[in-house]
């Protein structure tokens, strides 16, 4: 599960491909920001993997991160838990998202990594930059649409300011 | 040796209420003063602070950093296979020496501060200094200087279960003693195994120390908080759990059987399935989980004065440290651990049940958040006090959870160590 990203973009993509994921992360991050939750598990494959592992441990090949969903319940289960469970003072992302680098394929379905920043507005106002890292993704595109077979979180930094209840 | 320096004596601080450890002063979890006296009276006092696990360093040379409280800490394997710790500090300005989260000195076997390169060994003596002799016989250290009077400070290091602890001073009694019989053998049967470290991380609060360590040894808070649980309907009421502590009541452990109720079939060694039909979840295989342990404690929280929690949440096995940043804040570092010998499913099933801790925890985040609610609402009131009467007014082991008793096990050492 912590293959290491191919190096080197493809330059072989077609733009109906470039458009469908370039659309996919879009739509992902303002779904998250725009505090539609209830979206965000449909941008993934049934079978699926979303994960957050911190850098260090992403590098040194460990399996465990802050968050791990191997398929679509579970995630929904997530927005679930967010929305009637969890404890935590109103606070919204802004997520800045880098064009995707498209490195190839691998098993049907387009590897890429995307550099992200997420700010994290606070009720009360208080801003801080809450995330930075990348996204390291598989892609399944069936014509205009395209859906994360796995997304894995990596964040630059392994230490998380109080809680990390909304998805990055 | 101190950083209480510039701080008035403890008495001048504060007066403890004639209620004893069912009150808290609620200026103790904002004074800054207060706060330097723990760091020499607690974290350099006589107590044992985790340090880390022997797996980090497997090889003579290999080298962690970390804190005791405020104090840098480094910790190395020796020649002779031993473990050594000294406080990460260069007598000669004071920089910290080791730099890294980890690394390896395997050849040179020494500590270079980056400085002015005065080298120690492992022992924490002072071998060299740089330009000692000076240059073409200008400059140069005194003649005098003796290097055998400036060392780094070398603490007492103990292990348990590949777990490391160190002490500052030399009269802290031994480590087992300090932990005492109920707690060792709690450690030693929940590290059932070699450590194999699958994850770690850590969560930066905004609240006291004091107040991460109570809400470890709170086992009336989880259901209440923490409401992932009840409202998938995961957990049963019936199940049967406790209290216990060491006898001087210091350190605590809080566990739960979740199959208490379920008959003995629940027991056998293999997957125990959640059903679907049985809860609120989509996929309730987050919660499958095998008996990995003989007494079927499926859930246990100890936590050893001052910052030191061991757990296990069904199948999540990991230590958590608690390291000081300040009157208001504080940093948890979590370490996610499997056992040598796990198979690919049981890596599987603790990888899985991840999700139930840490700062994304949907059992524990709202721990990260807590102690800042604390933090703010306390503010305007320090001279204002806590209230921890559930369970009674006692400290010991309770066949419940419906107590704070372990709350006032922690106050009751704290306030021995401050002389308060």
């Amino acid at each position: 599960m912590n293959a290491k990203t191919p190096a080197g973009p493809a330059t072989d993509v077609p733009v109906a491909v470039r458009d469908a994921i370039a659309r996919l992360m879009t739509e992902y991050a303002n779904a998250i920001d725009n505090d539609e939750l209830e979206r965000w598990p449909h941008f993934f494959t049934e079978q699926c993997l979303y994960q957050i592992l911190p850098r260090p441990d992403y590098r040194q090949g460990r399996p465990i991160g802050i968050w791990f969903c191997d398929n679509r319940d579970m995630l929904e289960d997530r927005v679930s838990s967010i929305r009637e469970v969890n404890v935590y003072e109103p606070h919204v992302y802004r997520h800045v998202i880098s064009p995707a680098e498209i490195t190839g394929m691998n098993n049907g379905a387009w590897t890429a990594q995307t550099s992200y920043i997420v700010v994290r507005t606070m009720h009360d106002g208080a801003m801080q930059v809450f995330s930075a890292g990348r996204y390291v993704d598989e892609i399944e595109v069936d014509g205009a649409i395209a859906r994360f077979r796995k997304r894995i979180v990596v964040p630059d930094s392994p230490r998380f300011d109080t809680l990390v209840v909304i998805p990055l | 040796m101190s950083q209480a320096v510039a701080a008035r004596p403890m008495r001048d601080l504060v007066t403890w209420p004639q209620e004893g450890y069912t009150r808290v002063p609620l200026q103790v979890f904002a004074d800054h003063e207060i706060y330097s006296w723990e760091q020499d009276l607690i974290f350099r006092g006589p107590t044992w602070s985790f340090l880390g696990l022997e797996v980090e360093i497997p090889e003579p040379g290999d080298y962690i950093t970390t804190f005791i409280g405020d104090s840098p800490i480094i910790v190395v394997r020796t020649a002779d296979g031993g473990i050594n710790a000294l406080v990460n500090r260069c007598v000669h300005k004071g920089s910290i020496i080791c730099y890294e989260p980890k690394g390896s000195r395997k050849r040179a076997h020494n500590f270079v501060c980056p400085y002015h390169n005065w080298i120690y060994d492992f022992e924490g003596g002072l071998k060299t200094i740089a330009f000692e002799k000076g240059i073409q016989d200008k400059g140069g250290m005194p003649e005098d200087f003796d290097k055998s009077k400036h060392r780094l400070i070398r603490l007492r290091v103990d292990t348990i279960r590949g777990l490391i602890f160190g002490t500052f001073p030399e009269a802290t009694p031994p480590l087992r003693d300090y932990l005492g019989p109920v707690m060792v053998e709690h450690i030693e049967r929940t590290l059932h195994g070699k450590p194999k470290i699958l994850g770690r991380y850590s969560q930066f609060m905004h609240n006291n120390w004091k107040l991460y360590v109570e809400n470890s040894r709170d086992n009336y808070h989880p259901s209440l908080l923490h409401a992932f649980f009840s409202t998938f309907k995961l957990n049963r009421l019936s199940a049967e759990g406790g209290t216990r502590q060491d006898d001087r009541n210091w350190h605590h452990i809080t566990f739960t059987k979740r199959y208490t109720d379920a008959g003995d079939q629940a027991y056998d060694s293999g997957m125990i399935r959640a059903m679907k039909t049985n809860y609120g979840l989509k996929d309730p295989s987050l919660i499958d989980q095998w008996m990995e342990y003989p007494d079927q404690i499926t859930n246990s929280i100890q936590s050893i004065f001052p910052g030191f929690v061991l757990q296990q949440i069904l199948n999540s096995i990991g230590t958590r440290q608690i390291i000081t940043r300040g009157t208001d804040k504080c940093e948890l570092v979590w370490t996610l651990i499997g056992f040598e010998d796990d198979t690919e499913e049981q890596t599987y099933v603790r990888v899985k049940q991840s999700n139930l801790v840490g700062p994304a925890g949907l059992v524990s985040m709202e721990d990260g958040a807590i102690g800042n609610f604390v933090q703010q609402g306390i503010k305007g009131d320090l001279d204002n006090v806590a209230v921890i009467e559930m369970g009674g007014r006692g400290v010991g082991g309770m066949p419940t959870r419906a107590t704070e008793t372990s709350v006032r096990g922690f106050w009751k050492l704290y306030r021995e160590l401050m002389g308060v």
